[in-house]
């Protein structure tokens, strides 16, 4: 047995991954996206869970991923096979009367939502089974189904209560999650409750209401909605974009308070996780991402104005913009066409190596540095499972999109 | 002395602190792990068994073959890590393997996918052609029915799509009834035409799925000759026969599945889905209106009309501008000037003697099935 940790003092988690080493991953996935046809992706997802996973440290001793990409694009592929279907629904669903296609629209939206909380399950089981720490394997049981249900029913008592059911939705998710998830051959535990919500949310939900409403009272009085006749006035939307901004931070105040409390109401065994999250910190992490998103678009528009000026030098002569110039100097549809698909494709990997590189890996920082693991030690006894095989990759998450880490 | 690690034996949650020893027998070598503390062996890796998997590049984390597949031995350190690799080689020799198994996975299924995209391009013209084929011509009528109801619906405001002249034994309907007939003679089309001139400020003429054609006042009032008139009115039958409506829903549905697959988004609902599928189904879409052009050409046959005169009905009420130009890959229709490029040719070859395809009694009784053009206007700008 390992004698650093006999003492059984708290341990503190370590994360040592850098933004310039994620930010060089993801350069060089979204390069490679191009000539793959985009199928790179599977292989960037691997690479970046790596990244997070490898430089995870619990006790001396770091996580490892174990999925690949091969698997992941195996499970696309067989995802594919349930939407083919709902394809061809869709189609025909379009062909009908305007009513019949708009109620049917309707169920595949609902059956799509409720898909989603499948995707979410499955894709949590794949991470965890492919989770490897001090060689045993995290795990996952429940019923992915199950939880699509339970969700879907949550969110449907949501939308009929105006949010008010919340904290029990959270707490019962969340519980559902971890008391089906496995270390080895040790389950874990869950104590928390609706209760430890309850007053950060309702006092933020309070909080919401009074000032959106205040902002929304402020910008009809400054006329932001003209009545008849009356000229809108854009001064209006000051009120309306702080009171915005406000509950934004309310917002960012209940979740550092859910992360902190469900995060340390998890138990294995005689290991005790506690995480503390602020609300600052949080705040924080969202406004690195806009600062780095604001700047790395200014970047591209002068980039993409001297790129322009370069080629059609006439249509800026005599500084003002001339279209038809512009439009002349493309030379045909190829050029407007490729000039089009660079410019969305640059601002697309802009904003998403910005939210790659300050929200998740900054959430994943916080998390991590805030976490201290107690009784550590008592989880040497824990033994090895047999292997997940029936697993193959997240399949039906990749295919809606279901972002997680 | 040997090199510090650490070690998991993969079937506890238990650290060990080692020492790794390499021993040589032959050909073979082997890994030795020794409890760091009291020097017991905990286990012999044969070194064709090792490999190397991901960790950061100052960490070295080895597994092996037919061992517990959470086994690992844990190196951290530069020095260390260095020695190792340098008395394993095989190490090296597996990563490359591994990253060219992975290029190989990763080229093949590119090569796969792009074979379904140019399979698709060149296919969906042809098997939608062929699926539009299957659907019975009922079904397609139906169709045709709720896409008349949703665009009459969606012209509501202006005034839907009244019918000019309702008296199907009007000198007029009957003309163009006639044509139809003729226009359709021998396509074997399952459809009966019912064509519509209806009142509405827009120049524009359509087929929806069935049979069923209208023909906007606005377009009728800037044809100069029944030439321009009898050629779209052709082209329009020309996707009527070949179920152009029916092919081209068919097609988008696929499009819009096959741009999901490349960006895995199944949801299909982002920007670049929008734009990937616009450029594709618009190239659908010259395809068939150069068929339906054709196919005008093919009825000028047999009737005495130029087919040429259409791309100048066309061209006269959409000029082609730098902006068309520059955007042409986005279009559904083709460029007026090498639509009319193309017609010319097809027409070059016109029997003589053939009947014109309406007398001049009868075009000016479709001129003014929607009543004088001129007092018309005057009527609007009271």
């Amino acid at each position: 047995m390992v004698g650093e940790q006999g003492s059984g003092e708290p341990v503190q988690v370590v994360f040592s991954g850098s933004r310039r080493e994620l930010g060089a991953i993801l350069l060089r996935g979204y390069g490679l996206l191009v000539p793959t046809i985009g199928l790179y992706r599977f292989w960037l997802t691997s690479w970046r869970r790596r990244f997070y996973w490898s430089h995870t440290d619990i006790g001396g001793d770091r996580l490892e991923y174990t999925g690949n990409a091969s698997q992941l694009l195996l499970g696309f592929l067989m995802a594919l096979a349930v939407f083919v279907p709902l394809y061809g629904l869709f189609f025909y669903l379009s062909t009908l009367s305007t009513e019949a296609a708009f109620v049917g629209y309707g169920g595949i939206g609902i059956f799509i939502w409720f898909l989603v909380g499948y995707a979410i399950y499955r894709g949590r089981d794949f991470r965890l089974s492919r989770t490897l720490w001090r060689g045993i394997r995290f795990d996952q049981t429940g019923s992915a189904w199950g939880y699509a249900f339970r969700r879907f029913g949550w969110s449907v008592l949501m939308v009929f209560t105006g949010g008010l059911v919340y904290p029990f939705m959270a707490a019962n998710l969340w519980r559902y999650r971890y008391r089906h998830s496995w270390y080895g051959d040790r389950q874990f535990s869950f104590a928390g409750s609706w209760r430890q919500l309850a007053w950060p949310y309702y006092t933020s939900y309070v909080a919401v209401l009074l000032i959106g409403g205040i902002g929304l009272v402020a910008g009809i009085g400054l006329d932001v909605w003209p009545g008849d006749g009356a000229q809108l006035n854009p001064a209006g939307f000051v009120p309306i974009a702080i009171s915005a901004l406000l509950c934004g931070l309310v917002a960012l105040f209940y979740q550092s308070r859910e992360v902190t409390r469900m995060f340390s109401s998890i138990e294995l065994e005689a290991a005790r996780l506690t995480v503390g999250v602020s609300a600052r910190s949080l705040f924080w992490i969202y406004l690195l991402f806009t600062l780095g998103l604001t700047i790395t678009v200014c970047l591209l528009l002068v980039g993409g104005l001297l790129v322009l000026g370069a080629v059609a030098g006439e249509a800026f002569a005599g500084g003002s913009f001339d279209m038809e110039a512009f439009l002349g100097n493309l030379r045909g549809s190829f050029a407007t066409v490729a000039a089009i698909i660079a410019g969305y494709l640059l601002i697309l990997g802009a904003f998403s190596l910005n939210r790659e590189v300050f929200i998740r890996l900054g959430y994943w920082k916080l998390v991590a540095h805030g976490a201290v693991i107690s009784g550590l030690d008592n989880l040497g006894g824990v033994q090895a499972r047999d292997e997940d095989k029936a697993l193959v990759g997240e399949g039906l998450a990749d295919a809606l999109n279901v972002g997680a880490y | 002395m040997g090199i510090p690690g650490r070690f998991h034996d993969g079937l506890s949650a238990a650290v060990h602190l080692v020492e790794l020893d390499y021993e040589r027998r032959g050909e073979e070598g082997t890994l030795i792990v020794r409890d760091a503390g009291q020097g017991s062996e905990l286990a012999r890796w044969p070194a064709a068994e090792l490999y190397a998997v991901h960790a950061p590049k100052d960490v070295l984390r080895l597994a092996a073959n037919r061992q517990p597949t959470g086994a690992r031995v844990i190196v951290e350190g530069h020095k260390d890590i260095g020695r190792i690799m340098a008395t394993l080689p095989v190490l090296h020799h597996k990563r490359r393997q591994e990253t060219q198994r992975q290029v190989r996975i990763a080229v093949t299924a590119t090569v796969a996918l792009a074979s379904v995209i140019v399979a698709y391009l060149f296919g969906v013209p042809v098997l939608a052609g062929r699926i539009a084929g299957l659907v019975p011509a009922a079904w397609e009528q139906s169709l045709g029915e709720t896409v008349a109801t949703q665009m009459e619906a969606s012209l509501v405001e202006s005034g839907g799509l009244p019918v000019c002249d309702p008296d199907p034994r009007s000198l007029a309907n009957r003309a163009l009834t006639r044509f139809g007939r003729e226009a359709l003679n021998g396509s074997g089309s399952p459809f009966e035409l019912d064509i519509r001139v209806v009142r509405s400020d827009i120049p524009n003429a359509f087929a929806v799925p069935g049979g069923r054609i209208y023909f906007f006042s606005a377009l009728l009032d800037r044809a100069t000759s029944p030439d321009e008139f009898a050629g779209v009115l052709a082209h329009e039958i020309g996707h009527v026969v070949y179920r152009h409506g029916l092919e081209h829903l068919i097609s988008t549905a696929g499009t819009g599945a096959l741009i999901g697959f490349i960006l895995g988004d199944m949801t299909g609902l982002s920007v670049a889905a929008g734009l990937g599928a616009t450029l594709i189904d618009s190239r659908f879409s010259r395809v068939s209106e150069l068929e339906a052009d054709r196919y005008a050409a093919s009825v000028a046959q047999r009737l005495d009309f130029n087919p040429a005169g259409l791309a100048d009905l066309i061209g006269r009420v959409g000029e082609d501008d730098r902006f068309a130009r520059a955007l042409a890959l986005f279009s559904t229709h083709p460029l007026t000037e090498d639509r009319k490029a193309a017609l010319e040719i097809l027409a070059a070859e016109r029997p003589a003697g053939l009947e014109p395809p309406f007398s001049s009694a009868e075009w000016d009784a479709i001129r003014n099935m929607c009543g004088d053009p001129y007092l018309r206007s005057r009527e609007q700008n009271k």
